[in-house]
């Protein structure tokens, strides 16, 4: 059985269309990404599929039951991890789980329990009778999820689960979400940065404004337009190297800047490489590393949704 | 306890539920300052703006002073909270758990209805302690209490169904309804004393109801009998209850 049939979802808020014809399923077991900018649509799909909000259009069935007419029954089976860390800031981040157990109904010795694993798991442990207000965004972010695994969901929805935070809570965010996969839980989960659609799912859904674009396993997206080609080059020193004269070369369609390299779109590697070597030799810079990469994930969501990242908050590296 | 779920299924899950919503805004909302200005401060003053200068106060006033402060204890959590956990986006949590809204009314005018039968002890020992206030029917006295408690937390949660995340705006819509009923209700003016119009809002308002069966309860002038007054109270809980779901629902996008 499909963990989530989505058949058709619209959503419309007066004038704003924020949602028009999603189709999509997802399988038992499955990591599902919504990956989009922001302003997708991605949350509104969520609240749709745990049925805090109605769509205006379509239906949608979790483990076969209609979240619209028998939502309570959908909503056993489900955690959600909200988009803002929703906690209780004048509660301790025990009783704030506590609080969640007993809203799903988790009994007093199995809460007690599985609750200490989490906090475990999550390294809350040492603050956990502590007031949740002098938390961190990390330690925040890490007991929403505690919350959002204490009635051991079997579809977990994340939305945006690691966006803003330290390394270190992104580490086990990350390493949790893989761990829940390998004991079967389907996971959703929506995200505007390309690099943790293309690790952690196993299909990714592109959306852009209220449509899917495209639906495919990471590898397959990047397949389809495997004819996009590039050269990433790093000078040294790298101060002299100007994106704009680099977009001057003739065949470069387009200059990326990423961390200290450059990334040049063309057609044409061999003959862009020859004027490359040139302007170092006449600008003086030595070229110290040269890549010719295959499409990455961000050139697929460009190429299907038009979109230029960098000015749409879409981010392609933490 | 032991845990529900196992022997009596979906209505005690609720249940439940129900209750630990109304345990977490006991632990978050009874002691925040604006809450108890609200809750206890205010019916004070109010009461003491009219029973100042009367020659009948203030014995013969009790039972109508435990039912003004019903009035405005009741009705001070949920205005407060719900816009908070809004703004918070903690009441996400209650829309999205798998239980009914129905629960989610319920559990949130719980706290309310625990909160005034609290404070309305302070008026009620008052009474029976400085003057000669006897009562004569506990029965009365504790549906009065009770019933009316209710009745307010759940038209306080009705009300913060306004999707606003300011309590601010809640209260002050709150505040339009919950002055003009003191005096159509009996309890400051006795309803003779209305001109006829207020006589026909006072059959409106649940607050007749509540005083008069407080009245009662005391022996003081009533108009009604304490059954009429009962039904009439549980029928504007279950007019609230369900009209806070309705809103509730629309409101949820
Ligand atoms: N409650 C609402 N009322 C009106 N418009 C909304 C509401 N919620 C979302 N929208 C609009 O719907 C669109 C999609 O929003 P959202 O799903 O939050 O995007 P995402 O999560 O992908 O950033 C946006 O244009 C947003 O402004
Ligand atoms: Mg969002």
């Amino acid at each position: 059985m499909d963990a989530i049939e989505a058949l058709s979802l619209s959503k419309r808020f007066g004038t704003i269309q924020a949602l028009n014809q999603v189709d999509f399923t997802v399988s038992e077991g499955e990591t599902f990404g919504f990956l989009g900018p922001n302003g997708a649509g991605k949350t509104t799909t969520i609240r749709i599929l745990t049925g805090i909000s109605a769509p205006t259009g379509g239906t949608a069935r979790i483990f076969g039951r209609d979240i619209v007419r028998d939502t309570i029954a959908a909503r056993r089976q489900m955690g959600i991890v909200h988009e803002t860390s929703n906690i209780y800031t004048d509660l301790s981040a025990w009783q704030n789980l506590m609080f969640t157990a007993e809203l799903y109904n988790v009994g007093k010795k199995e809460r007690e329990k599985r609750g200490a694993d989490l906090f475990e798991l999550f390294g809350l442990s040492e603050r956990r009778d502590d007031k949740t207000n002098g938390f961190s965004k990390g330690m925040k972010r890490r007991l929403t999820l505690a919350m959002g695994l204490i009635n051991h969901p079997r579809l977990l929805f994340l939305d945006e689960p690691t966006s803003g935070l330290d390394v270190q809570s992104n580490l086990i965010i990350r390493d949790v979400i893989r761990e829940l996969n390998k004991t079967g839980v389907t996971v959703f989960l929506t995200t505007h940065n390309i690099e943790e659609a293309n690790l952690a799912c196993d299909r990714v859904a592109i959306i852009n404004r209220g449509q899917i674009a495209a639906i495919d396993s990471p590898e397959r997206l990047k397949h389809t337009i495997q004819s996009v080609q590039s050269i990433e080059v790093a000078f040294d020193p790298v101060s002299q190297v100007h994106v704009e004269d680099l977009e001057q070369l003739p065949h470069v369609s387009e200059v990326r800047k990423q961390g200290d390299k450059f990334r040049l779109i063309t057609e044409d590697p061999p003959g862009v490489l020859e004027d490359i070597m040139e302007y170092a030799r006449r600008h003086h810079v030595h070229v110290i590393s040269v890549n010719t990469p295959g499409p990455s994930l961000e050139d697929v969501f460009i190429r299907l949704t038009g979109l230029d990242i960098r000015t749409k908050g879409v981010k392609t590296v933490d | 306890m032991t845990d529900p779920g196992e022997w009596c299924g979906q209505v005690c899950t609720e249940l439940h539920a129900a209750w630990a919503i109304a345990k977490k805004d006991i632990l978050i909302y009874y002691l925040k300052p604006n809450i108890i200005v609200s809750g206890m401060l205010f019916p004070i003053f109010m009461f003491l703006a009219f029973a100042i200068g009367r020659p009948e106060v203030p014995a013969v006033m009790i039972p109508g002073l435990i039912a003004i402060t019903i009035l405005f204890s009741a009705s001070s959590i949920e205005p407060v909270s719900i816009p908070i956990e809004r703004r918070m986006k903690t009441f996400d949590r209650l829309l999205s758990a798998p239980i009914s809204l129905h629960t989610v009314v319920l559990g949130e005018s719980m706290s309310g209805f625990l909160y005034s039968l609290g404070i309305a002890f302070v008026p009620l020992i008052a009474g029976l302690i400085l003057f000669p206030t006897p009562i004569v029917g506990f029965a009365a006295l504790i549906a009065g209490l009770v019933l009316t408690s209710f009745c307010f937390a759940t038209m306080g949660t009705l009300f913060a169904a306004y999707p606003t995340e300011s309590p601010g705006d809640i209260m002050s819509m709150l505040n339009l309804v919950r002055l003009p009923l003191i005096f159509v209700s009996g309890v400051l003016i006795p309803l003779e004393q209305i001109p006829q119009i207020g006589q026909y809002i006072a059959y409106f308002s649940p607050l007749t109801y509540g005083n008069d069966l407080i009245q009662a309860a005391f022996a003081g002038d009533t108009h009604f009998n304490p059954v009429i007054d009962i039904v009439m109270l549980l029928l504007f809980i279950l007019a609230f209850q369900f009209v806070a779901n309705r809103l509730y629902k629309k409101y949820n996008d």
